[in-house]
């Protein structure tokens, strides 16, 4: 009985003390791989750099796309950079799925008394993200400014509830395409792949045809990674009825992805031995 | 006393898919689907007392992981019933996961990168083991087999055994009551065994905790456990104490030899050519004796004798009559054969 009151009592404190020990204890790790962990960081700049600059080069030759300025394309590349930042940073373990089912250690995970999702996702943290999410916030501070969008703390305010909203959106996709390892053996391509629509999230909908529109939409719901949770911010006159769902949807779409990833991960029973 | 597992008339069946052969084979099997059952346990019965250990045995693909997994909630009998700590392990594995512990082969639950007492700390709180609790059993394990000098070290910087160490220490940290061990010492050298077992029969002892344990390896069973549960294709065969299957057997006797000195550089077919006829030398000898039997086994000639069907001196006479005997060893039918000789189907 005295177990019985104790489990109860696992709440969200319990998993937040967790995770802050877990974590310190990953950096601490981390730290031990120096240069891994220099070669990585160096990595990850360039990466954004190169990306940044086929950006730019696009600009210099299109002073602006159906309807969007520069300025406002680099508020929503900016954005979306900060809206990837928690998929990378927290979720990154996600990418070793495919493996550890395939060679059988994922069992490990699954004699803890705590949540398996929880338990799984808490044991990396992955520190490149963060040089992303510098990046991403000097952009965004630079846009910001140039299309004179106000500083108050209101504004601020928005932006973090809509930056949350669209990660949660990254998240719910990943973590769907990383459950597809549950059940298939060439999940790596299907995360690879879905990882790739990081790179259409940063341009507004309205430029693709409607087709895709509609696909990126309601399918692959990476209009939610930038333009829509954004709209608030860059063009506050014509926001529409998504823009306002867009947290409620987000939350919806991760609880969704938790549920398919939870039972896929209660579905496997490791490799013989 | 009331058990700590109860498993009553359990079943697991798995659907494989039906392959069939080459490249046209795999495009047919891409649109029809065809199943066949695999029965991996087949109405499994048992209860263990706590403070029990347990050796659970079995040739591979016998079904063993598949009941471990069982029963540690991982996967979901087709039917039958489990009960471990009085509950469904597989209907709240969280829940049942905070009673026991487990070390499943070479796969290490520890935090590769992490010392091993910092992935103490975490699974400290993960356990929410109080902190009185978790300081006596660090001294525990310190004066048990001096763990202390390896709490600092990362797990990746550990030898093998040492690993396995800590793994067997961590599944006890908690104070579970009941232990799986999955081939706990698969891999590791003869001192690094012997200390592991030591380890596993104090913690048993002192704890009182029940020790469920697959192997291989009879030594380990030979060490640590006074129960014995052998299974094969998914069938129980043996479910009692080592000393009666001992006594069961306990008229057999081993006696090694070596003819001359060829037997060193032989080829094993060679050797086995020899045994066999020795063999059907002393068949025609000794006719009522049905359990006599040659074989080869690492260059000497094994020759297996029941006492009550004739004398191992009059055996050992028979053939120095027709051999010039060279060396000799006389042994007890050990723990490895009788078992194998379950698994071959000799006994029932």
């Amino acid at each position: 009985m005295e177990k019985q009151n104790k489990s109860l009592k696992k709440g969200l404190r319990f998993y937040m003390h967790l995770y802050r020990m877990i974590l310190i204890q990953d950096l601490k790790s981390k730290m031990s791989y120096r240069a891994d962990f220099i070669i990585s960081t160096i990595g990850m700049i360039l990466t954004n750099l190169s990306g940044f600059a086929a950006f730019w080069i696009l600009f210099r030759n299109f002073p602006s796309i159906k309807g969007w300025s520069y300025h406002e394309i680099l508020f929503l590349y900016g954005f979306s950079l900060l809206a990837i930042t928690p998929v990378q940073c927290f979720f990154d373990n996600n990418w070793s799925i495919y493996r550890m089912v395939y060679t059988g250690d994922f069992i490990k995970y699954c004699f803890r008394p705590v949540n398996l999702f929880f338990y799984f996702i808490s044991e990396v943290f992955d520190i490149k993200g963060v040089g992303q999410f510098i990046f991403g916030v000097g952009v965004l501070a630079y846009a910001w400014n140039k299309l004179r969008i106000p500083c108050t703390p209101i504004y601020l305010f928005v932006l973090l509830m809509s930056v949350l909203s669209a990660s949660l959106f990254m998240i719910s996709l990943m973590n769907l395409a990383a459950a597809t390892g549950f059940w298939i053996m060439g999940s790596a391509y299907v995360m690879i792949f879905a990882f790739k629509f990081k790179d259409y999230a940063r341009y507004p909908i309205t430029i693709f045809n409607p087709v895709f529109r509609f696909i990126f939409t309601f399918i692959i719901p990476i209009a939610f990674v930038a333009y829509y949770p954004s709209l608030f911010l860059v063009r506050a006159d014509e926001v529409p009825l998504l823009t306002y769902l867009s947290p409620i949807l987000g939350i919806m779409f991760f609880y969704l992805s938790y549920k398919v990833w939870m039972k896929g991960a209660m579905s496997y029973s490791g490799t013989g031995s | 006393m009331e058990s700590v597992i109860k498993i009553e008339h359990i079943n697991k069946e798995f659907k494989i898919l039906k392959k069939r052969e080459g490249l046209k084979g795999s495009i047919k099997d891409l649109f029809s689907r065809d199943y066949s059952t695999l029965k991996a346990v087949n109405d499994i019965s048992m209860e263990i007392m706590p403070g029990e250990m347990v050796g659970y045995l079995g040739p591979n693909g016998a079904g063993k992981s598949t009941t471990i997994k069982m029963m540690t909630g991982i996967l979901k009998p087709t039917s039958g019933k489990i009960i471990v700590n009085g509950k469904v392990p597989y209907t709240n594995r969280t829940q049942n996961a905070e009673d026991i512990g487990v070390v499943f082969g070479q796969r290490t639950q520890l935090w590769w990168a992490l010392p091993v007492i910092e992935s103490f700390n975490i699974l400290k709180e993960i356990y929410r083991i109080d902190k009185k609790t978790y300081q006596d059993n660090l001294e525990y394990f310190d004066a048990l087999i001096g763990a202390g000098e390896l709490y600092q070290k990362t797990v990746r910087q550990m030898s093998l055994g040492q690993r396995t160490l800590c793994d067997i220490l961590a599944s006890f940290l908690h104070n579970p009551s009941v232990v799986f061990l999955d081939e706990p010492t698969i891999g590791l050298d003869v001192s690094m065994k012997s200390k592991i077992r030591e380890l596993i029969r104090a913690l048993n002892k002192e704890k009182g905790t029940t020790v469920i344990l697959t192997t291989h390896d009879m030594g380990d069973v030979d060490a640590l456990c006074s129960r014995i549960v052998i299974i094969d294709k998914g069938k129980m065969i043996y479910d009692n104490s080592i000393e009666k299957l001992r006594s069961f057997f306990g008229d057999y006797r081993t006696v090694k030899l070596k003819f001359n000195k060829k037997e060193e550089v032989m080829q094993t077919e060679a050797l086995e050519k020899e045994a066999e006829d020795l063999q059907s030398f002393l068949k025609s000898q000794f006719k009522g004796a049905k359990s006599l039997s040659a074989s080869v086994d690492d260059k000497w000639i094994s020759v297996l004798l029941k006492e009550d069907e004739v004398h191992m001196m009059k055996v050992i006479n028979c053939i120095q009559e027709k051999k010039k005997i060279r060396d000799m060893t006389l042994e007890e039918i050990s723990t490895e054969s009788v078992i194998k000789k379950i698994y071959e189907g000799d006994i029932q």
